[in-house]
Formats: structure tokens, C-alpha cells, sequence
């Protein structure tokens, strides 16, 4: 039903004197399908969920590792219906540097709390007791997994998952809806005045995907030379860590290729710097990057570390003036 | 640029009249004006925070207590408005970590309640409580903490095990020690720690109360020492103001950047959109005392102060010259005008937070779970500040097309020089 919908607002979109090519093209090409797989895994998560609520099944766990996929595929897609009623931050509540998310799941567990029975309810709950990390702890945490009545702990994990879905669905239906257009049709008086604004949008979801990956996805686990900090790792009680940063990587080449376009030599130079970056993390093999506590293996994931660096360099030295546009003010801004 | 524009900018120009003949350097040295003015505010009323708390250490009483506690908050009303100053100013960032760092795990410094928990996953310290124990490990070596320092708590105490939540000084460290924990949840109130907690003898309360004032006394020394520090190096010939004049185009992008990085990142996201999203008490950028409203709407006017070049002194004397929205006005007039209105519009929206918080609507309450008036009144001062952001970075478009060359500035294309 999903797919028909989309086809009928490709339809109407107005392709014409307005829309710009490369915009388009990355519409219909990396943005739509990563919404579509991310609604289409979630609603079969929810539905296996309801089927099989038991922390170790496999089904249940086949999903979540599907549906999480999906979700770090379109992570770096941080605008417009994402930003939307929350709808990324309840989707993906990472780095918890204060352990909120174990903290409000154990309340919740431990009042039984009724909010639980409902999945439209869950959506006042906070973000830390939500989405695929949530989820993670009530699956695969040694406590969480096994905590409180197993009839509450399994009405939970369902309305998490259904959350989840939700949340998929929503903006997925918000992008085909409402958003395309506004993307494509810049206007003095659009969310983007140029055509550069809407490429600027692209630009800082490439950079800012870079960022994170090398920053909190690779930077955390490996804390500092004296101090590493493998408990710090995302996702590693599902042992997704590694996986995470080959799923963004992969997305992220992807933009960066449309976004060069027509430029075959930055478009080469970005297909040569994500190889190596991709084969230096497959070489590693470490799934939870336990190795950054050990000194020889530390400098591997350093290298894939300053292997992205490069790549966001290009981004911002080559791409971006290629573009004509800069990479704009994004969220990690903060400390 | 499409003609539409350029024919608007014509008109525009046509009618504008700015306040002040705006060239980069002038509009350099009131920015530097106004740090160096708003930097001095904050040690001033600093000072003042010092004899008031040098009382309560002396001669310890409620009304004692009561006097540092509204010395701290007058104190908080320049030091908020500084924060734009950071993210493009390298010093700054350098520095700001020892006055203004935040969330602390507060039980590094002193006794909190049993809800709060031990050590945690991410910091091992988070329980450490170094008024109660003179000596202490801390990474494998011996700590002698008999006597608390200024350099104790600067040197070994900071960051200590290399965990930023771990604060030991600056003003939250200072509001937590005349504060204490505000165990009231999502309830009203602040931390309601009894000034006992720096009697003599058998009236002191909860142990070690000439520890607790020895560490008062050692932070606020501190926070003063590190404000002197900030305060020269805005002055004629500091090097904060030496390096934003080095370069004219450099130093528009700092200012730039500061706006642009405050609004967003900082204040929209960190601070007030993330405590909504959690629904957490503690997600209060002063928590002890409650006035997290005033934190972020202060944040709201430091921004308009800069574009707009002027800065209320805390004697009530004006600071002012050209500023950026002369230079702006300049060359795209309703892009300025466009800007002057967002500012506005997000003061107007902090504010709203301000007057409900200061009627009794603590920001405590409007974080909780399912209280939707809350969340509107925060949500708005969110909105308005990421809609400034879009314009902030419209204003590096159009004052990189003029004269100044914004492009390659490292502060604003390269996210790291940002992010340190």
C-alpha cells in the first residue's frame, strides 16, 4: 500500500522548470527507498512483535536486527519529516551518556507502568525509553531482558516495536505527502529559498553523517589512548557496532556520488576513499570494537577513524565548493 | 543570485538608513567592545558573589545563604549573555569548560540523596563525595585532598578520570554547594540545602561542613581568577581581540559562528530540546537553583546583542557601535530586516518561558510527561531559535557574496574547528 502511494506522488510532483536534477535524482533514488525499507522493516517488526514477544526468539530478533539495518541506512537523512514530533529522536536515542535509557525502561518496568499498553500512549513517553536502543536493552541487556512480569515486559516490547512503526510509517507518509514538495520547489517563500538551499540540506546530511560515525560511532569505544572506553560502543549488546559504521559508510557513498554528479573525478576520488575506509573496517573484524582496548589493534580502527576524516574533508574542500554552497551550522555544534 | 533579488536589494538599499557607517573593522572592535564589557560584568558581580559567600563561610546563617544564593543569580545575567562568544572564539572554548561546565555528576563533590545512585558505567567517580573524604584513589594513585584548593580542584579534580560530567568547578559547582540537590522531581522548588551546612561545631549539618566551605570558597576563587583572565584578554590589547582583528574576514565568521552555534546546536538542541524529548528533571541547565529559564532566555539576548551591537552593562550604561546588521543592511536591507525579526521573535519566545517559570510554572514541570503547555512554551523557544539559525546562515551567503570572502573560513566549513 505504501509503494502505491509513492508512486502516486512521484506523479504529481512538479517536475519541471523548478526542480533541479540533482535533487530529484536523490529524491527518487536514495531518499524515498531508505524510507520505504525503514517503514516496510519496522511494520514487520511490530507485526513479529505481536507474534513472538520472547527476548530470545529468533524471529523477533531477525526483525530487529532488519529493521535497525534500515534505520542506520537513513540516519544520516536528519531533516524535514525526521525532525518532525520527534520522530528521529524517538527512532534513535544515541550516545546516552548519562544512562537514561536503561534508567527509564527500569522504572517503567518496575511501576508497571500502564502507559505501555498503548502505543499511542508510549508516543508522551521519553525518547530514552524508545525506539531501536530501547529496544536493544529490553532484547539483549544480561538485567533488562529478564526484568520485572514477563506478561508486562512482553506488552512492552510489542508497543516498543509498534512505536517504532509508527514513527517509520509516519515519516515516510510525511516525505511522499508533504516534504517532496517542499524539496523540490524552492520558492522566496519555501522552508528553501534556492535551489543551493536544498543542496546545502544535502551537504550537511553528508557532512554531519561523516561526523557522527567518525566522532560517536568510532570516537566513543575508542575514548582516549589511555582510557579506552569499549562499554561505550553502539548497539554492542546486539554486537552491531561495527556494523553500524559500514551501513552509514555505505549510505553516505552513496550521497556523496549523486551529489558530485556530473564531476567523475570526485565522484572516483569519494568510490576510492570509502573503499578503504570500508576494507580497513572489514579487516578489523571486531563486531563490538572490544580490540580499541588493545594497542595494535587500536591503530586499525584509528586509521578508519582518519579515513572518514578524509572523506568529510572532501566534502567540505572539494564538494562543497563544487556546489557552490557551505556545509551550514548542524546539531553537533553544541559540546 | 536571481535578479528578483538584486532588483529587492536595490530598493531596499533605497530606503535604509543605517545607525552607524559599518565597515568590517568597526564592526570587529564593538563585538570586541561588548565582550570585554559583558566579560567584566560577569567578575564584577562574581566579586560580589565572593564577599557575599565569604560571609556565609564566616559568620553562617539563613539570611547569609540567602544573600550568595541571589548574589549567584544576578551573577548568571551577564555570564549567559558571554556564551556567544564561544564556538568561534578558540579562547573562549579553551576556557569556558572551567566556568560553565554542564550536567555534573554532582556526587563527585558532596553527599546526594540515595536515589541517586553509585558509580555508573561512565563515570566511576560519579559517587566520589571529596568534602567527606580527605583521601581518596583516583586512576591508581593516592589523592591527599586535606586541604581543598583552587589547584585541587582545577588540576586533579576536573574532568578527573577524563569524564566530563565530572565538574568540580565554576558556577554550577558554586550552585550546587549553595543549592543542593532539587529533590522535588517534577514538583515545584529548587534544591533546599539548610545553611547549616556551614555551621560550627554541633549545629553543622551533614558532616564536614568547614570542608564544604573551604570547597565554596576554593571555586569561587577560581571562578573568579579564570573571569580576570577572560576579561583582559578582551581588553585593548588582549589576545582574544587580537586574534578576531587578525583578519577582518576571520573575525566576521566568528561571529558569526557564535550565533549560529549557540542557537542551534547549544541552547535548541542540547539544552532545551533534548530535556523535553527525556522528560528529566535533571536535564535542567541549572537544576539546583531553578533558573533555567533565565539561562537560555540570557542566551536569546547575547545573541541579539551582538547583531544588533549593543549590550546593556549591569550599571545599566549602553555599549554600542556598528554592528553586523549595519553591515548587512548595507547590501541586502530585508535580509537584515528578516534577521532582526527572528532574534526578536526568539527573545520573545524565551521570554514567554521566563514569565510562566518566574509566575510559578517551574521548568521542572514543564519537562514532565504528558504536560503539553510545557512542552509548547519550550518547544517555541526551540523553534524560534532554530528558525534564526536558517537566516544566521542566509547572512553567510550574502556577506560572503559581497566583500567579505566567509568561504574557507575554518570556523565555519570545517565542523572540528567548531566542535573543540
Amino acid at each position: 500500500m505504501k509503494r502505491i502511494c509513492l508512486i502516486a506522488v512521484l506523479v504529481t510532483l512538479p517536475f519541471g522548470t523548478q526542480a533541479q536534477p540533482v535533487a530529484e535524482a536523490i529524491l527518487k533514488s536514495h531518499i524515498f527507498p531508505r524510507f520505504e525499507a525503514l517503514a516496510t522493516a519496522s511494520s514487520d517488526l511490530a507485526n513479529k512483535a505481536q507474534e513472538s514477544c520472547a527476548p530470545a526468539s529468533k524471529e523477533l530478533r531477525g526483525a530487529y536486527h532488519a529493521a535497525f539495518d534500515a534505520w542506520v541506512s537513513a540516519s544520516h537523512l536528519r531533516f524535514g519529516p525526521t525532525e518532525r514530533q520527534d520522530r528521529a529522536f524517538a527512532l534513535a536515542f544515541w550516545p546516552d551518556s548519562r544512562g537514561a535509557t536503561p534508567r527509564t525502561l527500569a522504572a517503567l518496568i518496575a511501576d508497571k507502568d500502564p502507559v505501555a499498553t498503548s502505543a499511542d500512549a508510549y508516543g508522551d513517553v521519553s525518547i530514552a525509553a524508545r525506539g531501536f536502543y530501547a529496544l536493544e536493552f529490553l532484547l539483549f541487556d544480561d538485567t533488562l531482558k529478564a526484568a520485572g512480569d514477563p506478561a508486562y515486559h512482553c506488552a512492552l516490547v510489542q508497543t516498543v516495536s509498534s512505536d517504532i512503526s509508527n514513527n517509520a510509517s509516519a515519516i515516510l507518509v510525511d516525505w511522499t505527502s508533504r516534504y517532496a514538495g517542499i524539496f523540490l520547489a524552492p520558492g522566496p517563500e519555501g522552508r528553501y529559498r534556492s535551489e543551493e538551499e536544498v543542496l546545502q540540506e544535502l551537504l550537511k546530511a553528508l557532512s554531519t553523517g561523516l561526523q557522527f560515525t567518525s566522532e560517536a560511532r568510532l570516537g566513543r569505544p575508542l575514548g582516549t589512548f589511555d582510557r579506552p572506553r569499549p562499554n561505550r560502543a553502539e548497539a554492542r549488546r546486539s554486537e552491531r557496532s561495527a556494523r553500524h559504521v559500514a551501513l552509514s559508510l555505505s549510505s553516505l557513498q552513496d550521497l556523496a556520488i549523486r551529489l558530485a554528479g556530473l564531476d567523475t573525478a570526485l565522484a572516483a576520488d569519494f568510490s576510492a576513499k570509502f573503499a578503504i575506509a570500508q576494507n580497513g573496517l572489514t579487516a578489523l573484524n571486531d563486531p563490538v570494537f572490544k580490540t580499541g582496548a588493545s594497542l595494535q589493534t587500536r591503530i586499525k580502527v584509528e586509521v578508519v577513524q582518519q579515513n572518514v576524516d578524509s572523506i568529510r574533508s572532501v566534502v567540505t574542500q572539494e564538494l562543497g565548493p563544487t556546489l557552490g554552497v557551505a556545509a551550514g551550522f548542524n546539531s553537533l555544534d553544541g559540546d | 543570485m536571481a535578479p528578483t533579488r538584486t532588483a529587492m536589494t536595490a530598493i531596499a538599499l533605497a530606503l535604509a538608513t543605517p545607525a552607524f557607517a559599518a565597515s568590517e573593522e568597526s564592526v570587529l572592535s564593538t563585538y570586541a567592545d561588548i565582550a570585554a564589557a559583558n566579560y567584566e560584568d560577569s567578575l564584577i558581580t562574581a566579586q560580589r558573589l565572593q564577599s557575599k559567600i565569604t560571609t556565609l563561610i564566616s559568620a553562617p546563617s539563613a539570611e547569609a545563604l540567602t544573600a550568595a544564593r541571589a548574589a549567584w543569580l544576578a551573577a548568571r545575567v551577564p555570564y549567559q549573555q558571554t556564551e556567544v562568544f564561544r564556538f568561534g572564539n578558540a579562547i573562549v572554548d579553551d576556557w569556558e569548560g572551567k566556568v560553565n561546565a554542564w550536567p555534573l555528576d554532582e556526587g563527585l563533590i558532596d553527599y546526594v540523596d540515595a536515589s541517586y545512585g553509585g558509580p555508573s558505567d561512565e563515570n566511576e567517580l560519579a559517587a566520589l563525595n571529596v568534602i567527606a573524604n580527605p583521601t581518596f584513589a583516583l586512576s591508581g594513585a593516592q589523592i591527599d585532598a586535606t586541604r581543598i584548593t583552587p589547584a585541587l580542584l582545577e588540576e586533579t579534580l576536573q574532568e578527573a578520570d577524563g569524564v566530563e560530567a565530572n565538574v568540580a568547578t565554576g558556577y554550577h559547582a558554586i550552585e550546587f554547594l549553595l543549592w543542593g540537590q532539587d529533590l522535588n522531581g517534577h514538583g515545584q522548588g529548587a534544591g533546599n540545602r539548610p545553611w547549616t551546612d556551614y555551621a560550627a561545631g554541633d549545629a553543622c549539618t551533614n558532616n564536614n561542613c568547614d570542608r564544604r566551605g573551604e570547597y565554596l570558597a576554593a571555586a569561587t576563587e577560581l571562578l573568579i581568577s579564570d573571569l580576570e583572565y577572560m576579561a583582559a584578554a578582551w581588553g585593548a590589547e588582549g589576545e582574544a581581540r587580537q586574534t578576531l582583528t587578525a583578519d577582518t574576514q576571520d573575525g566576521i565568521a566568528s561571529i558569526l559562528t557564535g550565533m549560529g552555534s549557540l542557537s542551534y546546536g547549544e541552547t535548541a538542541g542540547e539544552r532545551m530540546r533534548l530535556g523535553v524529548m527525556l522528560n528529566d528533571p535533571e536535564e535542567e541547565h541549572s537544576c539546583f537553583a531553578d533558573n533555567t529559564h533565565n539561562d537560555h532566555f540570557y542566551n536569546g539576548v547575547g545573541i541579539q546583542n551582538v547583531y544588533l551591537g549593543s549590550y546593556i552593562r549591569v550599571d545599566g550604561s549602553v555599549v554600542t557601535g556598528p554592528s553586523l546588521s549595519d553591515l548587512v543592511a548595507e547590501t541586502d536591507a530585508v535580509l537584515d530586516t528578516e534577521m532582526r525579526t527572528k532574534l526578536s521573535a526568539a527573545v520573545m519566545a524565551l521570554g514567554q518561558i521566563k514569565i510562566a517559570a518566574e509566575a510559578g510554572f517551574a521548568y521542572d514541570q514543564m519537562l514532565e510527561r504528558g504536560n503539553a503547555a510545557g512542552e509548547a512554551l519550550i518547544m517555541g523557544g526551540v523553534n524560534g531559535l532554530i528558525d534564526q539559525t536558517r537566516t544566521i546562515e542566509r547572512l553567510v551567503s550574502v556577506l560572503s557574496a559581497g566583500e567579505i570572502s566567509i568561504e574557507g573560513s575554518d570556523s565555519l566549513d570545517d565542523p572540528d574547528a567548531v566542535f573543540h
